[in-house]
């Protein structure tokens, strides 16, 4: 148990401010992101008497994280559109999260058009454009092959460019 | 690592977080119950599923908001239905 706790802790050193910034890439929100860090690591202390010693402890983090991620924002969506907002509106919401963000006009922008994709999309593009993870990794956290990946992160950086287009 | 993220957090956050987290174990073990109090609790659950089973056959209480969405995300509604649904009704 000592054993544990310790390698936990471990972890929480190592990898939590990094993780943090993985979190929020994809929720945007400060708020949120913080509320996820403590499920996530919960989820992370729970499931580590089945942590295999061989498995590279970042991947598996960041696959839970990812898995929170992805699960809290299908249920954020899922609740606006029970509430009658707008996806679009909640986008904005997500992109927004005044006041810990600190971007210029552009950034803002970018960060709406990061919110508009579809999960899977905007997962790979945050991964890859502010994490610069290789896409082996991400094939590794998320389960996907590369190829899709690939097409996935393509087709997201063509929605960003005509989004910035025609909101100019 | 933050590369291009026009993201701030709060002053001192991050050592403030590693301390949240590291007390997640001494938080959960606090909750390992001894046999006796398992037992206890045992029994309080098996009293409250009970409560919960003639609840649900005696009176019809309205779905929470959690469960809706839960329920929404098992049926494999995908989201534009779903607004298609509110949309038009």
């Amino acid at each position: 148990m000592q054993e544990q706790e310790r390698f936990f802790n471990d972890l929480v050193r190592q990898y939590s401010e990094q993780l943090y910034w993985h979190v929020r890439g994809i929720v945007g929100s400060h708020e949120d992101a913080d509320d996820l860090m403590q499920e996530i690591f919960i989820k992370a202390w729970n499931a580590l008497p089945r942590f295999r010693g061989d498995s590279d402890p970042f991947t598996w983090l960041w696959r839970i994280a990812t898995n929170e991620s992805i699960s809290f924002l299908r249920k954020a969506r899922v609740r606006a559109a029970l509430s009658f907002t707008r996806i679009d509106a909640e986008a904005e919401r997500i992109s927004d999260p005044s006041p810990y963000f600190d971007g210029d006009k552009a950034l803002r922008a970018l960060r709406k058009a990061i919110a508009a994709l579809p999960d899977k999309q905007r997962l790979v593009f945050t991964m890859r454009y502010y994490e610069e993870l290789s896409y082996e990794q991400i094939s590794e956290i998320t389960g996907t092959s590369i190829g899709a990946l690939k097409t996935s992160y393509h087709i997201a950086y063509e929605k960003i460019k005509d989004f910035l287009t025609t909101t100019d | 690592m933050k590369k291009n993220m026009p993201y701030s957090t709060p002053e001192g956050y991050f050592e403030g977080l590693q301390n949240r987290l590291s007390e997640i174990p001494a938080r959960k073990s606090r909750i390992n119950l001894t046999p006796y109090l398992a037992l206890a609790a045992s029994f309080m659950l098996a009293m409250l599923a009970g409560n919960y089973i003639l609840m649900k056959t005696t009176a019809s209480q309205p779905a929470s908001d959690d469960e809706i969405v839960e329920y929404l995300i098992d049926s494999g509604m995908t989201l534009a239905q779903l607004e298609d649904e509110i949309y038009n009704y």
